[in-house]
């Protein structure tokens, strides 16, 4: 096996791509390839009916009740009664770990910067994310049109959980959400749909350097950004200017808060 | 930053690029927190995922809650050393470890050496090799759980913790590096070669 060969690295590129493994850039020469080479779509073809199956047959078991209290008993960790909950006590360390977690997760946030970010870049960095969420085979990390279920997930990965409001009847169905990266503050990202494209729209913590200027289109991406109650949103999407402008009119003025 | 794939190396000890270390600064801050407050903190939230990952490597439920119990004692003993990476990666290689010490003491014969490992690869022939073009569906989709659970568990352990972190654990390749103490390269070259022999014993079960 000591003699490099191109196919077994196209082989385990198709498999890096089809878990979201890859930068933009690679996903897009890997996705050429396969359309250029049947072996390598029926191999994606393969594992994604694989994953499919696994995904359909294996739903993931929790560890047996009472594995937990003797642990902790083990160990000898006692739960003192609490005025608060213990996740209250913890939540530096807690935000501290989601944001390692974060970090690991998104294949954006290789790209480091440094904490004085410009509105440009802070553009840059969604719409980065936004075009690789689009590659992903997945868009988003929590599936779901319900914001009951998309608000609850963001609790425990992410300091603040976000605003999320339905505007499906206003033909922007949510889609879900996932855990974005900028800099190195983990944001939420809830994606919506408008016929054939998505939204992205991530919450960012407000900051006086994010106020002013910022583009409003990158690479045919077209930006709204706003702020309210100390969070600038930032919609990222290929629908048109007006639209998007419709759609965080829409977000903006709806008030169906969980 | 773009994965350069790496090319899977036979030796289990070749320097296959630097270590996988997750190095974020100012990102944990533990300082304050005593060791229970850390180990709840770092551990707890991951005994699911522990014990689902011990009971692949175990095959069994009551062996597996032995090891993630073993595994929380030795977290929490170590947890002075847990170093502000990835939590789970941190918890789950420390379960895998605890698993194999099982594994050799209680059923030696099921372990399998990474020299048999880079056997059975060398035996199973390239990635690139044969495979139709057939499509998938027809041939595995009437397969029922408890046949996947058997292919599963039919995988050399090092392919199949490889194939359960990512296709069933969802972690990213990253955290499976760190989990599993390999680099990122041979990584991708266990779940490539993990799904094919998954999918080859499934259509023949089919």
């Amino acid at each position: 096996m000591s003699r490099p060969r191109s196919d077994d690295n196209s082989v385990l590129l198709v498999h890096a791509y089809l878990d979201g493994e890859l930068d933009p850039a690679n996903a897009l020469s890997v996705a050429q390839q396969m359309s250029q080479e049947p072996a390598l779509a029926a191999e994606a073809e393969r594992v994604k009916e694989l994953q499919r199956l696994i995904h359909d047959r294996l739903p993931r078991e929790a560890a047996p009740p009472g594995l937990r209290a003797r642990i902790e008993s083990s160990i000898g960790t006692t739960r003192q009664p609490r005025a608060t909950p213990s996740w209250m006590h913890s939540w530096r360390a807690l935000a501290a770990s989601i944001a390692v977690a974060a970090v690991v997760a998104s294949g954006s946030t290789w790209l480091v910067v440094g904490s004085q970010q410009k509105p440009v870049q802070v553009a840059e960095l969604l719409v980065s994310d936004h075009i690789r969420s689009l590659m992903a085979p997945e868009p988003v990390d929590v599936v779901s049109s319900d914001r009951h279920t998309v608000k609850p997930w963001f609790n425990g990965r992410i300091p603040n959980s976000p605003r999320v409001v339905d505007l499906a009847k206003d033909d922007f169905p949510l889609v879900g959400g996932r855990v974005d990266v900028v800099g190195r503050t983990p944001v939420a990202t809830l994606v919506y749909r408008r016929a054939k494209h998505l939204v992205s729209l991530t919450a960012v913590p407000a900051d006086d350097a994010f106020a002013i200027g910022g583009p409003h289109s990158i690479n045919g991406y077209n930006i709204v950004r706003w702020t309210e109650n100390g969070v600038t949103y930032w919609a990222v999407s290929d629908v048109e200017a007006k639209e998007l402008e419709t759609f965080a009119q829409l977000f903006r003025t709806s008030r169906n808060e969980l | 930053m773009s994965i350069t794939p790496l090319r899977p190396r036979a030796g289990a000890n070749s320097p296959d690029g630097p270590p996988v270390r997750l190095v974020t600064p100012g990102a944990q801050d533990t300082a304050g927190l005593d060791d229970n407050a850390l180990f709840r903190t770092v551990v707890m939230p991951h005994i699911d995922e522990a014990y689902r990952l011990a009971r692949w490597l175990t095959t069994n439920g009551t062996d597996a809650e032995d090891v993630v119990q073993d595994a929380s004692l030795r977290a929490f003993r170590a947890i002075r050393s847990y170093a502000g990476g990835n939590p789970r990666a941190w918890l789950l290689s420390i379960v895998r470890n605890t698993a194999y010490s099982w594994l050799r003491k209680n059923r030696p014969a099921t372990i399998v050496s990474v020299d048999d490992l880079e056997a059975v690869e060398l035996e199973h022939g390239k990635l690139d090799e044969r495979h139709d073009e057939t499509p998938e569906s027809s041939l595995i989709a009437k397969v029922d759980a408890e046949q996947l659970r058997a292919a599963i568990a039919k995988l050399p352990a090092p392919f199949r913790e490889t194939l359960v972190l990512r296709d069933i654990e969802g972690l990213d390749y990253r955290e499976i590096a760190e989990a599993t103490e390999v680099p990122i390269g041979t990584v991708m070259s266990r779940l490539a070669r993990a799904r094919r022999r998954l999918l080859e014993t499934l259509r023949h079960d089919g």
